[in-house]
């Protein structure tokens, strides 16, 4: 009887915390943003590590940014501003209805098809730092986990998939938006394993990466749709009104400047 | 409220902390950040969140302010606990059995362990957030910079910061005013209009984009820019706030120790 009593007791108590739970996520979640790893979250040797894998592409990044600089004094400026353009789209609320969230894009692919990849790793990395300062987005020591997510996968991601449909002749719009897809994918889930290596404790790393992954479906897989078709429009933009700015970035080959695509 | 309302560059920078180096603000900031990720239990974090939202109230930051910057850690901290607790650990605290059908039941188990350990990782994203939160607040943007410069941050990494940040505000108001005027002519009343709508309106915050920054180039060419950009100079840091500074981080060392 005893043991009856506290299994309910136990039992409203569960169904509180759930409730509570879901009302906290309901609360909060008006505005979930982009996959940003929130400061605190990693424990300092994860927090370390990924910096250290982080550093080094940031290095990259910045040793292209001197090679490009040196010819055209141009560049820093674009660069800095591409950086700003980061920031402003991944702040941009998106309405995922599965969710019935807003939530926002990564748009690291965006420099990563028009400029390099390695250059959107430090516009990345700009921005996040940025954000993790001044918006409360990221945070200091997971600026590295962030970078490497969204600056490394999501712009080697978006940039692979772009350059291999062109080889395969598909129109310069449809590689923009699996583009965009993969790479907000791609940073999807490298978030999902650097969160689950980074809070599982004593836990087994698959079933929390699984369950974390699933957590963010309803927001992600939609979310990826959008940013496949902003990066699509923005491509498609700029083919009909500076196509060539297209051919100056080497996106497209001079003589399709004037085609369709 | 607007994002850039938001940002922490809107608010005075007139208070008690503003007259303090940008240095030995980030310096104290990211010793007691460490701190905090490093500590076992809850009570130095909860400490060192009270604190800086107590400075943060000082500074005459509005709690809607604050809940809308905590806004993001608070869903992944909720999200962060609910799979601690159901997902990991051993000792069975309670069950939750969810319809699914009218046949099975889904039944969820809680763990003391798990919730344990959720709490714990909540507890180090408010006392970090609260900090980074505070020293955004506490610090103008330039000021900052030049104490990236005096860390040995590159130089060209802070140069794209600086010019991303100057362009920001224009970026963001640009975005808006796109968003809006799109809104209002029914560009986001289906979900292909939408998605067209949002694809047009980054396509024109990138040409914007490339336009600025070749105006910006010739402009700062004609003004002698020759591939670098001038920082603010670092003044010599103050014995009095070092030791301020020190005083902190010891007190905080002993609290940690504890």
């Amino acid at each position: 009887m005893k043991n009856q009593k506290s299994k309910i007791k136990n039992q409203n108590c569960g169904i509180f915390i759930f409730l509570l739970t879901a009302y906290c996520l309901l609360l909060t979640a008006g505005e979930a943003h982009a996959m940003h790893i929130s400061e605190g979250i990693l424990p300092l040797n994860w927090a370390a590590l990924w910096f250290a894998v982080a550093i080094p592409f940031v290095a990259l990044g910045l040793r292209k940014l001197k090679i490009l600089s040196a010819q055209d004094l141009s560049i820093k400026p674009l660069v800095g501003l591409m950086a700003a353009i980061v920031f402003v789209v991944s702040l941009m609320p998106i309405p995922v209805p599965t969710a019935g969230t807003c939530s926002h894009p990564g748009g690291t692919a965006i420099p990563a098809i028009l400029i390099s990849p390695t250059i959107s790793i430090l516009v990345t990395g700009v921005a996040l730092l940025i954000q993790a300062l001044f918006f409360a987005h990221g945070g200091l020591s997971t600026w590295g986990a962030d970078v490497v997510s969204m600056g490394v996968v999501g712009s080697f991601a978006g940039y692979g998939v772009f350059r291999l449909l062109r080889k395969f002749n598909a129109g310069l719009a449809v590689s923009a938006f699996f583009a965009g897809i993969i790479s907000d994918w791609a940073i999807y889930l490298t978030t999902s394993v650097e969160l689950a290596a980074g809070i599982r404790g004593d836990s087994p790393f698959w079933p929390l990466f699984s369950k974390i992954a699933i957590a963010f479906v309803p927001t992600q897989l939609p979310l990826g749709i959008v940013e496949g078709a902003m990066t699509a429009g923005m491509v498609n933009l700029l083919f009909k009104r500076r196509a060539d700015l297209l051919v100056k970035l080497g996106v497209i080959k001079p003589e399709h400047a004037g085609g369709a695509i | 409220m607007a994002p850039c309302e938001c940002l922490s560059e809107h608010f005075s920078k007139k208070h008690f902390l503003s007259g303090i180096d940008a240095r030995v603000k980030l310096l104290v900031v990211l010793a007691l950040l460490l701190m905090v990720l490093s500590y076992q239990g809850i009570f130095f974090p909860l400490l060192v969140a009270g604190g800086a939202l107590m400075l943060c109230a000082k500074m005459r930051i509005s709690v809607k302010v604050l809940l809308m910057r905590m806004a993001q850690p608070l869903l992944l901290s909720v999200i962060v606990l609910v799979l601690k607790c159901f997902f990991t650990g051993e000792d069975t605290m309670f069950f939750i059995s969810l319809p699914t059908s009218h046949f099975s039941l889904l039944t969820l188990t809680g763990h003391r362990d798990g919730l344990m350990e959720g709490v714990r990782i909540t507890s180090k994203i408010l006392g970090g957030v609260s900090l980074v939160i505070a020293l955004g607040f506490a610090t103008p943007f330039i000021e900052f910079v030049a104490a990236l410069s005096w860390l040995r941050v590159p130089r060209p990494f802070i140069e794209i910061m600086m010019f991303a940040y100057r362009y920001l505000f224009v970026f963001l108001e640009d975005a808006e005013t796109i968003y809006s005027a799109q809104k209002n002519r029914l560009g986001y009343s289906g979900i292909r209009k939408g998605l067209n709508s949002f694809g047009v309106l980054t396509g024109s915050l990138v040409l914007r984009g490339f336009e600025q920054s070749q105006k910006t180039a010739d402009a700062m060419i004609q003004r002698g820019y020759t591939g670098d950009m001038p920082m603010l100079k670092n003044q010599p840091l103050k014995a009095a706030e070092l030791a301020i500074a020190f005083i902190v981080v010891i007190t905080g060392g002993a609290v940690w120790m504890i």
